[in-house]
């Protein structure tokens, strides 16, 4: 079974494809999403072999949605476009697949047997997913909020998911995971399970066992572990 | 020898005026013109020295002989050509005089000689006195050239005591004529420059009378040629042309035929008619000005054998590049001659028609440019209206293959907004519409997004019914729609939410359209051409107060307003 799951923010374009993929025997659809921050939670949870994916969303569109992906679990993508010349281009270039709206079912079929054939990720650097992110995408009560990065003071990674800490001491969580944060950001790693703004780093404590804690500008705490320190200081530029 | 010096002033006199006559007449002709004013140039300084050396020489021939001398007037000419020439000049008009004399001999001969340059020198010198004090004015006050030259004659007979020999001859030379040469060498001087004078008055009074007409000539003609190089303009310039030189006629061609045409011979030469005259040929083949006096330059009416013109000036006008694109053409009787004046003055009007001919046809061309722009935004609209969005299209068209699996009705209600949306997209008749109309327009597109987006948008409508019927331009209110959505609310996660309504405000009609976005200062630059084209659209046609205002509250609201006249198109 190929495991599917289906983001586009028209909720009839998504019926339309399921009921389109319903056909085929071997696809398992796993969920959809309306837009790019619920899909990207869904990757983290789900992760689907194949994300079937819409380009043109709200806030983030689905080329920008593949920079915030966690690398590792990277899914097969297959493009979703009603019109676009140029990110056409871009797919047949880089052989990537992808699908117009209204999708022929025949067409569909041809995609799905590439996907029987060989479902790997593919490396989507190409189409400009390996950029460095502006925005981290935060989920608030009600609404989504696009944090710029010199907004943050840390990040910090618990049971219940990724946090961002604000300048404002305000708790945001985030879908996307600590590992695309370090890669995709210039937010500095030390700490397991913390990332850190060294541009709003006040002072570096030593504690004990070679220990250290970073004190930021805003006043709060982030643990710094001993694997980390000695990168954390060249970084600094302290010997 | 009182009755004899009295007789002799007298004649001497007589011959004064005889001579003050030839220069009376000689002042007339261009040969005076460099002694009217006081000159430091070469050319002017030799022209000074040979009229006055001719004066000198006529002086001494307009003389009267008493015995071996002549009582003369020679005096004259050398004292004003150093007054008027300085030093050098008067030096060489009384060595040139005194020279002449001498040659005719006599017992004074030397004497009358010497005297003479000395005489050339004491008007030079008073000359450079004055013109170091800077009271040039002064040279030319008949007063005091009379004085001059009465001190330069005193100067005069105490050289003949003092040269000429033996002194008793010289006694009574000077005893017999010092008298009537003082007479009549004082008033002539002054009278010589009195004439000069008048003459310099006249010039300039002339020069003025010229520039008051050009002046007047260019007032009332102004602007009137840059509505159109045509005949019912020409004949209006043509007319102030006539008035103010009162010529004998004036005309205005183009290249091919005549404009227009005032004055005499206006019942022969009709407006209309090709060019017959080979002169006006002649000046527009050559762009050249043509000038028949009918003196020397034979004239001939072309069209009339009877005709009672004899002379005429044609003068080219000039267009772009100096093109020739047509003449203007002075005429006078056979009875009167063509004044300088007038001739002059003919080329300077016809210059000034060129200018304003050129300035009309870049004011045309300027306006022929508005109106291509004005067409140009109307069929850029025309386009932007054919160019529906293909997002849109596709989008709509995959929500209809959506629908029609599991909502067969639904399907059935998109197909007919689709129609209606392509419809009202395609033709449209006249570029004007009512807003009952533009809503119904605006209404089948909205209800396709709303399917498309179910559940994510909501559409509010407030148009009251009684302002169906007030008409606006076409495809005004689709392209503001359409942003709401397109760079508005679909950029949304949360729920959309689009209100339109419409309302009269100080007899213009108000018509907004909101949406809960507040994403139109975010929007990418470049984008809204749509938008610009309306506002461009509705300025264009009722003014600038007219249009588009946008109010953008970053992601609570963007707010477009519309405002155009209730009743219809404004003044």
């Amino acid at each position: 079974m190929i495991k599917a799951l289906v983001v586009d923010d028209e909720p009839r374009a998504r019926a339309e494809l399921i009921s389109l993929l319903a056909g085929a025997d071997d696809i398992e659809i796993l969920g959809e999403c309306a837009n790019a921050i619920e899909a990207i939670g869904a990757i983290n949870r789900l992760s689907p072999a194949v994300v079937f994916l819409d380009i043109q969303m709200p806030m983030i569109s689905g080329l920008e949605m593949l920079a915030m992906l966690d690398p590792a679990r990277m899914p097969r993508i297959v493009f979703l476009t009603a019109y676009d010349d140029y990110a056409v281009q871009a797919f047949e270039e880089h052989a990537f697949d992808y699908l117009l709206k209204p999708t022929d079912p025949a067409r569909l079929a041809k995609t799905l047997d590439r996907l029987r054939k060989d479902a790997a990720p593919q490396a989507v650097d190409v189409l400009g997913a390996s950029a460095r992110l502006r925005h981290i995408p935060c989920t608030g009560l009600n609404s989504i909020i696009l944090m710029r990065l010199d907004e943050i003071e840390y990040v910090a990674s618990r049971a219940g998911g990724v946090f961002i800490v604000g300048l404002d001491g305000e708790e945001r969580f985030t879908e996307l995971t600590l590992r695309t944060l370090e890669e995709k950001t210039p937010l500095f790693r030390c700490h397991r399970q913390h990332l850190v703004n060294t541009e709003r780093i006040k002072e570096i404590r030593f504690v004990e066992n070679g220990l250290a804690e970073v004190r930021t500008v805003g006043g709060r705490t982030v643990p710094v572990s001993r694997h980390y320190l000695g990168a954390l200081m060249a970084c600094l530029g302290i010997d | 020898m009182v009755v004899g010096s009295l007789n002799l002033t007298i004649s001497l006199l007589e011959q004064t005026c005889v001579y003050l006559v030839i220069a009376h007449l000689l002042s007339r002709t261009r040969l005076f013109i460099p002694v009217m004013h006081v000159t430091i140039r070469l050319p002017h300084k030799v022209a000074c020295y040979l009229i006055f050396s001719i004066f000198c020489i006529m002086g001494t021939y307009f003389g009267l002989k008493l015995d071996d001398s002549i009582a003369n007037t020679r005096a004259i000419g050398a004292v004003l050509g150093g007054l008027l020439g300085g030093p050098s000049v008067g030096f060489a008009v009384g060595l040139t005089g005194g020279l002449h004399r001498y040659s005719l001999g006599g017992s004074t001969d030397l004497a009358c000689a010497i005297s003479t340059v000395t005489e050339g020198l004491i008007g030079g010198f008073v000359h450079r006195y004055l013109i170091k004090r800077g009271k040039i004015d002064l040279l030319f006050q008949p007063v005091r050239v009379a004085m001059v030259t009465f001190v330069a004659e005193v100067v005069q007979m105490a050289i003949i005591l003092l040269v000429a020999k033996p002194f008793a001859v010289a006694l009574h030379v000077v005893e017999s004529v010092a008298i009537p040469m003082w007479i009549a060498n004082t008033v002539g001087a002054g009278l010589f420059m009195r004439i000069l004078l008048d003459r310099r008055v006249m010039v300039e009074k002339q020069s003025s009378v010229f520039s008051a007409k050009a002046l007047k000539i260019a007032a009332r003609a102004e602007g009137v040629l840059r509505s159109g190089f045509n005949e019912e303009n020409s004949t209006r310039v043509a007319r102030i042309i006539y008035e103010e030189t009162g010529v004998g006629a004036v005309a205005i061609t183009d290249r091919d035929k005549l404009l227009a045409f005032i004055g005499i011979g206006d019942d022969h030469h009709l407006i209309g008619t090709p060019i017959t005259s080979e002169l006006t040929q002649q000046a527009i083949a050559n762009n050249q000005v043509m000038y028949a006096d009918g003196n020397e330059v034979a004239y001939h009416c072309s069209i009339s054998p009877q005709c009672r013109l004899g002379a005429s000036l044609v003068i080219p006008l000039q267009g772009e590049g100096q093109q020739v694109i047509g003449t203007v053409k002075l005429y006078e009787p056979r009875t009167k001659l063509f004044s300088t004046i007038n001739r002059t003055l003919g080329e300077g009007i016809a210059r000034l028609l060129s200018t304003q001919i050129l300035a009309g046809r870049y004011e045309q061309q300027m306006h022929r440019y508005e109106e291509q722009r004005q067409l140009l935004a109307q069929s850029e609209i025309k386009l932007l209206q054919a160019q529906v969005n293909p997002h849109f299209l596709f989008n709509a068209l995959n929500t209809l293959s959506s629908v029609i699996r599991t909502e067969p009705e639904l399907a059935r209600q998109l197909v007919l907004n689709l129609s209606t949306f392509f419809r009202k997209n395609l033709k449209r008749p006249s570029d004007e519409a009512c807003l009952a109309d533009e809503i119904e327009h605006v209404n089948a597109y909205l209800q396709i997004e709303l399917t498309r987006f179910t559940g994510r948008l909501s559409v509010d409508i407030n148009v009251p019914e009684a302002l169906g019927q007030v008409r606006l331009p076409t495809f005004s209110l689709q392209p503001i729609v359409e942003n709401a959505i397109k760079h508005g609310t679909s950029r949304m996660i949360g729920d959309g939410r689009v209100t339109i309504s419409s309302w009269c405000d100080q007899g213009d009609l108000l018509l907004s359209v909101e949406d809960n976005a507040g994403l139109y200062d975010s929007r990418p630059a470049g984008d809204g051409l749509g938008m610009n084209l309306v506002d461009r659209r509705i300025k264009n046609r009722y003014g600038r107060r007219y249009g588009l205002d946008v109010a953008c509250g970053p992601n609570r609201f963007t707010r477009v307003t519309l405002r155009v006249p209730l009743e219809g198109r404004a003044a």
